[in-house]
């Protein structure tokens, strides 16, 4: 960060102010109280004012380089005394040369100089002792809107995640095609147009609630992924058979939500879609050791060409899952002739 | 107006949307539905029987999409494209497509896309379409090929990308050398050179595309002048162009 004592035009011009006031001050300090001669006090105040002021410019950089953040307390304080008596010894050592170059002749003022000195000494320490303060109100106050800023950037870096799981989701192709299914149901079936719009809404504000739960019981999964199923089924009527074999007492495990969806949904995608008979898609679930086993299979055409994009979908399940319990592995896939298996390991306990 | 009967295949794989489609049909007098297909397959089949004047076309079929089976078509109908994907719809125009209705359409858009290629079939019902005011979007797809559909006799062949060990000009036509035999397609070096992923595939020379996992070395044939040698002992000319191209590959 450049120093605002110079780059800043509000503080640079209340810095330059202020200098000005206090010399001010000075001299009619040195003329009312102490009975210096006006020439000599605007002398006297004005070189050392002056002095101080430009040395002040420089305290910015031992400010910078002395962060609380990167030493210690006490570091820093050491740091910061000994920079003030080198300063102030340095400014009155400066400014007393120069005066007594400046005024002489004048044995009263100079002895007055001379023992004044001491107190000089200590109002540089002073000086230096608020330059510093507001220094660091300055720095703390740019770290405290740079955060602002950054936390505003994290939160749209978020949003920005969330809407294109969002998106992912949200097929658009299946939205439009059931869409166009409802529409026609209109015509031909309005009864069961008007069931097919309830499940599609019903499936739509699952997915949008959803993301708020990291975790589901598995039945309330199943349940979701039938919203979708169903609404498959209307469109494939012919075309695919869903089979579950889930034992009540897997029923109330917890899973991660929105897993089945996607599985399900990859089963359709590349086993309904692509076949011409019709496709089973078996649903089943045991324990395994410590783990949870939920199995999802399909068979699939055999001589259907694989498209491209297939495993994205759980590319993303298996990513899920190794965050959510930092264990690799979590899902397997297996391939034979014309069966699909995905099955998916939840740890216990 | 001349009462000319418009005949029109349906080919869509989802039944609720052919249902649609006939429903809307309905209305117009002269138009006669002569087969309704689910798959690429049947559509293919049925167009070169029945010789319709009009289909409607879904692009996501199981087996063979809209767009690969129009590519093996030989003489194509008017086609109105019927799609639930929009990203589809500038290749659509590429293809000649009379139009193309987004799912779900409504009655009004459905009844003005087929008045328009009813205007067309019955203003010049022999010559191939040539349509004006529709851009042809060149646009380059953003997705490689993943596969080739063939017409090899009476068969249809789709033969995935990684199959094709390498690709020779033939004229107008290119050959591919894959795995289970050299077949013919109807496309010009023009269109792999678009659509192959450029690294896996390489254009050595004029006339051929080598995939890089068949090349087994790359020998000085003449002075200044290569070839590759294949894994099958095929040997193949690389021309200058072509050998710039092979050494930023392989670097």
């Amino acid at each position: 960060m450049s120093n605002p004592f110079i780059s800043n035009k509000k503080i640079r011009a209340l810095y330059f102010s202020i200098w000005f006031f206090i010399s001010q001050a000075q001299v009619l300090l040195l003329t009312y109280f102490l009975n210096v001669k006006l020439l000599n006090a605007y002398c006297d105040s004005l070189v050392f004012n002056f002095l101080y002021m430009a040395l002040g410019l420089s305290f910015w950089f031992t400010v910078s380089f002395n962060s609380l953040e990167n030493y210690s307390t006490s570091k820093v304080f050491i740091n910061h005394i000994a920079a003030a008596v080198i300063t102030s010894g340095l400014w009155i050592l400066i400014g007393y040369y120069a005066i007594i170059n400046l005024i002489t002749g004048d044995k009263v003022y100079s002895d007055f100089l001379l023992k004044s000195l001491v107190w000089r000494f200590l109002i540089g320490i002073l000086f230096y002792t608020v330059i510093i303060a507001v220094d660091y109100v300055i720095i703390y106050y740019n770290n405290f809107q740079e955060k602002l800023l950054k936390e505003v950037e994290l939160k749209a870096l978020v949003k920005e995640a969330e809407l294109k799981t969002l998106k992912y989701q949200i097929n658009p192709h299946f939205i439009f095609n059931s869409l166009n299914s409802i529409s026609s149901l209109t015509i031909s079936n309005p009864l069961q147009a008007q069931e097919m719009t309830i499940k599609l809404s019903s499936f739509l504000r699952s997915i949008l609630s959803k993301n708020e739960k990291q975790k589901n019981k598995l039945i309330e999964e199943i349940n979701n992924a039938k919203l979708y199923l169903d609404i498959e089924k209307v469109r494939f009527a012919e075309k695919f058979e869903f089979v579950e074999e889930i034992k009540i007492e897997c029923k109330e495990m917890e899973v991660p939500s929105m897993i089945l969806q996607p599985i399900l949904e990859n089963a359709i995608k590349h086993g309904v879609y692509e076949s011409l008979d019709k496709v089973t898609i078996k649903l089943s679930c045991g324990m395994e050791k410590e783990y949870f086993r939920i199995t999802i299979e399909n068979n699939f055409d055999p001589e259907s060409i694989p498209r491209k994009g297939e495993g994205i979908g759980l590319k993303n399940i298996r990513n899920r899952l190794k965050l959510i319990y930092n264990q690799e592995n979590l899902l397997t896939v297996q391939k034979d002739t014309n069966l699909f298996k995905v099955n998916i390991f939840i740890p216990v306990g | 107006m001349n009462a000319k009967q418009i005949r029109v295949v349906i080919i869509d794989d989802e039944t609720l949307a052919r249902e649609i489609i006939k429903s809307y049909l309905k209305k117009f007098e002269n138009v006669v539905l002569l087969a309704e297909c689910s798959n690429g397959f049947e559509g293919i089949k049925q167009i070169n029987e029945l010789k319709p004047d009009l289909i409607f076309l879904d692009i996501q079929m199981p087996k063979l999409t809209g767009f690969e089976m129009l590519e093996i078509l030989e003489e194509p109908p008017v086609i109105i494209f019927t799609t639930a994907f929009d990203q589809y719809a500038l290749k659509a125009f590429d293809v000649n497509a009379m139009d193309y209705l987004l799912k779900p359409f409504s009655e009004e858009r459905f009844g003005e896309a087929l008045s328009k290629a009813i205007k067309l079939i019955s203003n010049s019902p022999s010559t191939k379409q040539k349509l004006d005011g529709l851009v042809k979007a060149v646009e380059k797809r953003d997705e490689f090929l993943d596969r080739v559909v063939i017409k090899h006799g009476q068969k249809i062949i789709i033969i995935p990308t990684e199959e094709i060990r390498y690709i020779e000009a033939q004229d107008d036509y290119t050959m591919l050398y894959t795995e289970k035999g050299n077949f013919l397609k109807q496309k010009t070096m023009k269109y792999f050179e678009e659509n192959l992923n450029s690294a896996e595939f390489i254009r050595i020379h004029r006339s051929y595309f080598v995939k890089l996992s068949a090349i087994k070395q790359i020998e000085l044939f003449e002075k200044e002048s290569y070839r590759v040698l294949l894994q099958d002992g095929v040997k193949l000319p690389v021309s200058k162009s072509g050998y710039q191209n092979l050494k930023e590959i392989i670097k």
